[in-house]
Order: C-alpha cells, then sequence, then structure tokens
C-alpha cells in the first residue's frame, strides 16, 4: 500500500474523526481528539488490512499555545506507517492510556506525565521515575519552566 | 626491579645477612603506588574508554591495577561518567564505603565541570568535587586511554612525594 | 515439622558490576528463585532532549552523539536523516557508500563489545579480551577517519564531514579479513562449552507475539523467530543495492540471542565487501550536499528510524521553520527491552537474571537520555 492509498483507507474508515494535516513530511499524519484515541488505536490494531500491532514511539510536545500527545505507530508484518496527533489545551491536560492497545505505552506515558504533567487516566503506576526521589521543582520539559541553577547557553 | 635485583647483594655485604635498611615511607610508597586496586565505576560513555583501557592493547594490569566490584576492596575509584543530582548520594556513600587510604580521579569533562551538559541541563551534576574530594583531574571527552594511563602515573607520583607526617597530624 | 520461609526483598543496587551502566533492579526473592522483578531508572538522566531545543541543528548532532555511545555513527544518521527529510536534501552518492561503510563497521564494533562483556557476566573472561582486540581494529579505522574512538560527529545533515584517506581501503579490507577468521575462534570458545550450554539454554524464552506487543525490536525480536528488519522492510540509505541475509533463531532464549549477535557480525562484513568495492567505481567526489550554515528548515514533523546494533533507534523531530527544532524525541531499542525483562524472569534464579540481562544488551543512556 502507498502512503496515498494508506491515507484514503483511514479517512474512508473513520471519516470526520481524524483530520489529515500536512505538517507529515514523510509518512502521514493524521488531528485525532482526545476521546476517540482508544478507540482508534483499537480499531487501527485490529483492522485486518491495516494490522498496527507496534507502538513506536510515543511523546509529549508544548508548542508555546498548547500540548500535543504524538503517537507514532508501525506494522511489523504490513510494513506501514502512520502517525497520530492529539491537541490539548493547558487548562484541561488530561487523556486515557493506550496502555490495554500496546501494553509497551507502559514507560512511555509514564515519562510524559512525569516532565510534562500531564494527567494519563488508567495508567496502572503514575509514579515518579527519570528525576530524584524528592524533585519539587515542576515539570521541567514545559517552555516556560525555570529554576536557579538552570544555566541557558547564550546567544551568540 | 631495580630495587630488587640490587637487594640480594646488599643483603650479602651486611654481616649477618638478611637485613635491608631503608626509611618506613619508601616501602608504604612501592606499596602502595604500585598496586592500587580501583572500583569498578563507570556511568556513561568514560566508562567504555575505561574499560578500553584495561583491555589487551592499553593494559592496567601492568601498573599493577585491578577492577574490583566492591568498595571495601578497594582503594582508588575512577569516576568514568556524568554524575546526576540522583545518583550523586550513591557516590558519596560508595566513596564512603573504602577505607584510607582512598583516592578519586575524576575522569572526562562531565567529572570536571559538567563537560557538554553545562548548559541547558535541569538533572547534571556540575563537577563532583562538591561531593567528594579529588586527586587527579583528566580531561577530554572521552578521554583518550593514553591520557588514562598517564594520569594513573601522575596519582602514582602524588603517592610517593606523601610523608608519615600528613598520616600522623589526621591531615589527609 | 513444616519450614517457614517468607518472601524478602533485595536490592541490585544502580552500581554493580553486571548492570551495565547504572540500572537498579528491585528482586522479590523466595530462597534463590526470582519472583517479581522491577526495574528502576533514572540515574543518567541528563535531559538530552531539553538541551536540544536550545541548539541549533549542526549543534544538536554531538548532544546526540552521547545519546547512544556504543554505536554513536548511528545516532549521527538517523538525525541527519530526518533533517534531511524536512528539507528534502539529495545526498551524493559517494556520502551514501561513506555512511554505510562506517554503520556497518559501528554494528561490528558494537556486537563485539557485546561478546566480550556477556561472557564476563557470565563468568568467563578469555573473550572480553579477545572481542576488544579485534573492536581495536575497527576503532583505528575511524581514528584514522575522523580523528575520534567514542563519539564521532562525522556524518552530517547532507552527506559527511571528510573523504577517507587513501590508506583506508586496504586497511579496511584487511580488518574484515582478520575478523572472519577469528569468528571460528569465538564461536569454538563458548557454542559447544557444557557450562555455557547450561546457563544459557532454555533460560529466559521471550514469545514473538509479546516481543511485538511489547515494542522489542533488533537481535532479540529476531532472536524470537520474528523475521523484521528495517533495512530491509522500511529501507533508508542504499541498503536495498546490497545482497544480504537475514538470520532469525527459533527458541528465543539467552542462547539464542548470543548466536544472533554472532550471525549478524557475518552479514556485516558481507555488506562491507560489497561497499568497498561499490566506492571503487565511482568518479563523483562531491561528500556533501550544499547546505547553508543558517540552516532553516521549512516547517513540519518528521519520525526517522533505523536499524541499529540494539533495536530501532527512533528520532521525532518537529521544526517550526527556525534554526532551532521545537521538539527532539529520541527512541532507543533499549527502552522496551528493559520494560520487558519480567515477562523474561518468571521463576528463574539470581544468577540466570544476570545471564538474562546481558544478552538484552541494554545501554542506560539510550532508557534514561
Amino acid at each position: 500500500m502507498t502512503r496515498e492509498e494508506l491515507t484514503q483507507h483511514i479517512i474512508g474508515k473513520f471519516g470526520g474523526r481524524v483530520i489529515h494535516l500536512e505538517a507529515g513530511k514523510y509518512d502521514p499524519l493524521f488531528e485525532i481528539k482526545a476521546e476517540d484515541i482508544v478507540d482508534i488505536c483499537r480499531q487501527l490494531k485490529e483492522d485486518p488490512y491495516l494490522s498496527f500491532d507496534y507502538l513506536a514511539n510515543l511523546g509529549g510536545v508544548d508548542t508555546t499555545e498548547h500540548f500535543e500527545v504524538v503517537y507514532n505507530l508501525a506494522s511489523v508484518f504490513k510494513k506501514l506507517r502512520v502517525d497520530l496527533k492529539v491537541i490539548l489545551p493547558y487548562d484541561r491536560a488530561e487523556i486515557d492510556s493506550v496502555i490495554e492497545v500496546w501494553p509497551s505505552a507502559n514507560w512511555y506515558e509514564r515519562e510524559l506525565w512525569e516532565l510534562y504533567g500531564i494527567n494519563v487516566r488508567n495508567h496502572p503506576n503514575l509514579t515518579r521515575f527519570l528525576l530524584p526521589d524528592d524533585w519539587d521543582q515542576g515539570y521541567p520539559m514545559r517552555k516556560d519552566w525555570d529554576a536557579p541553577d538552570f544555566i541557558r547557553m547564550p546567544e551568540r | 626491579m631495580g630495587v630488587i635485583r640490587k637487594l640480594p647483594a646488599m643483603a650479602e655485604r651486611i654481616p649477618g645477612g638478611g637485613i635491608v635498611l631503608t626509611s618506613i615511607e619508601a616501602i608504604l610508597h612501592q606499596g602502595q603506588a604500585k598496586s592500587l586496586w580501583y572500583l569498578l565505576f563507570g556511568t556513561a560513555c568514560c566508562a567504555i574508554e575505561l574499560m578500553c583501557t584495561g583491555a589487551s592493547r592499553y593494559d592496567f594490569d601492568r601498573l599493577g591495577m585491578i577492577f574490583r566490584p566492591t568498595p571495601r576492596q578497594a582503594d582508588l575509584i575512577i569516576v568514568a561518567g556524568t554524575i546526576t543530582k540522583k545518583m550523586a548520594p550513591r557516590l558519596r556513600r560508595l566513596y564512603d564505603q573504602m577505607a584510607e587510604p582512598r583516592y578519586v580521579i575524576a575522569m572526562g569533562g562531565c567529572t570536571i565541570k559538567g563537560g557538554p551538559f553545562y548548559y541547558d541541563s535541569y538533572a547534571v551534576e556540575k563537577g563532583i568535587d562538591h561531593i567528594v574530594p579529588v586527586d587527579v583531574y583528566i580531561p577530554g571527552c572521552p578521554p583518550r586511554p593514553e591520557s588514562l594511563l598517564e594520569g594513573c602515573i601522575h596519582l602514582q607520583e602524588r603517592i610517593k612525594k606523601q610523608k608519615l607526617s600528613d598520616w600522623a597530624d589526621g591531615r589527609k | 515439622m513444616t519450614l517457614r520461609t517468607e518472601e524478602f526483598v533485595v536490592n541490585m543496587g544502580p552500581h554493580h558490576p553486571s548492570t551495565h551502566g547504572v540500572c537498579r533492579l528491585l528482586l522479590t526473592l523466595d530462597g534463590e528463585r526470582v519472583k517479581k522483578v522491577e526495574p528502576i531508572i533514572g540515574y543518567l538522566h541528563r535531559a538530552i532532549e531539553k538541551i536540544c531545543e536550545n541548539r541549533t541543528y549542526p549543534q544538536c548532532i554531538p548532544i546526540l552523539d552521547r545519546f547512544e555511545y556504543v554505536t554513536a555513527m548511528s545516532c549521527n544518521y538517523v538525525f541527519s536523516l530526518a533533517a534531511e527529510r524536512l528539507a528534502q536534501i539529495e545526498v551524493p552518492e559517494r556520502a551514501e557508500y561513506l555512511r554505510v561503510i562506517m554503520l556497518e563497521l559501528n554494528r561490528i564494533a558494537s556486537h563485539l563489545l557485546f561478546y566480550g562483556v556477556t561472557a564476563m557476566d557470565i563468568g568467563a573472561y578469555t573473550p572480553f579480551l579477545y572481542g576488544l582486540r579485534e573492536r581495536e581494529l575497527i576503532i583505528d579505522l575511524f581514528e584514522m577517519t575522523c580523528g575520534q574512538r567514542l563519539t564521532y560527529n562525522y556524518i552530517r545533515i547532507g552527506g559527511v564531514s571528510q573523504d577517507i584517506p587513501p590508506e583506508f581501503a586496504p586497511k579496511c579490507r584487511e580488518a574484515v579479513r582478520i575478523i572472519g577468521e577469528k569468528m571460528s575462534d569465538y564461536e569454538g570458545l563458548l557454542n559447544e562449552n557444557p557450562i555455557w550450554l547450561a546457563r544459557t539454554k532454555g533460560i529466559g524464552i521471550l514469545k514473538p507475539e509479546d516481543a511485538i506487543a511489547w515494542g522489542v525490536s533488533g537481535p532479540v525480536l529476531r532472536a524470537s523467530g520474528v523475521k523484521h528488519d528495517l533495512r530491509r522492510d522500511d529501507p533508508y540509505s542504499i541498503y536495498d543495492r546490497f545482497d544480504f541475509d537475514i538470520p532469525v533463531q527459533p527458541n528465543g532464549d539467552t542462547f539464542d540471542r548470543y548466536i544472533q549477535r554472532l550471525d549478524e557480525i557475518r552479514e556485516s562484513l558481507k555488506i562491507i565487501t560489497q561497499a568497498l568495492d561499490g566506492l571503487e567505481g565511482l568518479e563523483d567526489n562531491t561528500i556533501k550536499a550544499k547546505v547553508s550554515p543558517n540552516f532553516k528548515p521549512p516547517a513540519g514533523e518528521v519520525y526517522a528510524r533505523i536499524e541499529n546494533s540494539r533495536g530501532e533507534l527512533g528520532v521525532y523531530v518537529i521544526s517550526d521553520g527556525s534554526k532551532k527544532p521545537l521538539r527532539v524525541k529520541a527512541r532507543g531499542g533499549s527502552y522496551n527491552q528493559l520494560q520487558a525483562l519480567p515477562l523474561m524472569c518468571h521463576d528463574v534464579m539470581v544468577a540466570d537474571l544476570v545471564a538474562i540481562f546481558a544478552t538484552l544488551d541494554v545501554i542506560m543512556p539510550e532508557v534514561d537520555r
């Protein structure tokens, strides 16, 4: 299946629930609402033509206007790739966990909570693991984070 | 090697044989400097260069240095790699568990002042000299095995310059 | 009279000779049998992703070198691939051949280090000296080309930074020949050794469907029987011009994960020989495309992934049109393999846990970033 056929197949399957974005420069990129994420991921995994059974990457982004959560999916046997994105506003940063679809999302979502402060519902173990145990200085990967001993590289 | 070869001849010329006169410091320095056993403490990239220095081409064993897995049997700790804020209390605890005399070599740029992680990093300890007292600093990112060997030889020279009176007053 | 036993918790601390870096394992033991394993990470979290947000694109490449330092060429390459896909840059052919040679040499060096360190964990000390002796031949080649032994900063956006000197090709062929001959030495030391077989056969089996669900990739996935290699399935660079096999192993236990990497060394030797032959026939000598010093790719997002010696190495780059990336999210194969460690450790002894952990070939900065 080529990239265009894959895009058309997904748009045909989900209709208005996905929005195709032009920003994806190499693989198709779709924007999804936060409520639909678990259902769409499960359908993408169980579709016999697509079978996206491998979650390659799950990351958070802080553009200075909102949060985004990006899912990079791959299919081991059909050799396909697709990216999904969910946009979350700053005051309602919550998302459901996709751990029942792919168990490998466990530590990725824990890191998302720890470094960005995005709450992940239905996660079995949201505890601190990358930062020191007595960390009390907030969520470091946010763009507006600062601390007394944080030294920024000077512009040249 | 020169001392050992000359020894039987000196021993025989003294009437009664078998007595050698030297200072206690010379014997202690030979013993300490020529057989430093180091603790295997490698966190990041410099640990690979430490392993290469202990392997076949650049050999640590010819300086008398063998790695030990536990701090109770080591008298040198080569801190190779970045130390983060989460790891710093563990490094201090390992240093406290070593028996005196104990020495510290700071290997690589990250242990001197933070290295490439000085700017923009929120979780890196920028230098280890406020955690443990350091004897020799070896710059480089990562330093070549020859630099590490030179650093160890510097440490041996430093040990040979120590005096017994330093220990007696408890200054070390 | 019944014997009362109870389980107790033992800490296999961040400083341990066989935890390959700084990983802490909390073991719940019943006698010598392991009932539960919980890996605790974060002792090497250096905030590489936050640093990359305040550096220009060419400045990110030496920072990402430290992300996976045993195969630093792959880290350079994956970021350059992402930047080239964003800006639609065409890389000259000589640069592609040089990149393939460097990537495969780096893969062999990493597997030789794995061979030495794994054997030392399980108790054999001689393979460590043998493996590192051959690795020095490859490191000499890298030092001849770019001057560094471990963190190279050689593969740049648009090509490579320097051309190879004339004595590189004969020395590389000589190194390939020597390593090919020594493979029989390596296998003769361990493959039929009864102690090695008793410690590794049938221990720590990972089933293929579990491996895919937990996102495991690379030699661990192929040792469980799944024939998936990104050089074939999602091809990048000029790998489609070379003729090489993809070995798989049937069982998925510790012994298979060890044999899998030795087989992969042989395939990489074939690729290097073909690439050196292809390099001789080229007339054009450009090694880098014209990229402006103020590199500003157009706004967009891309996820680039390559087959590394530890699994899938991927980088997700978001650009907003300025000279610094908005977000760089790096992902290494060891992260998923460490998550899947409890699956392989049902009711094993502590010594078996050390053997399983050694053959997973985990590097901690890839996990902690």
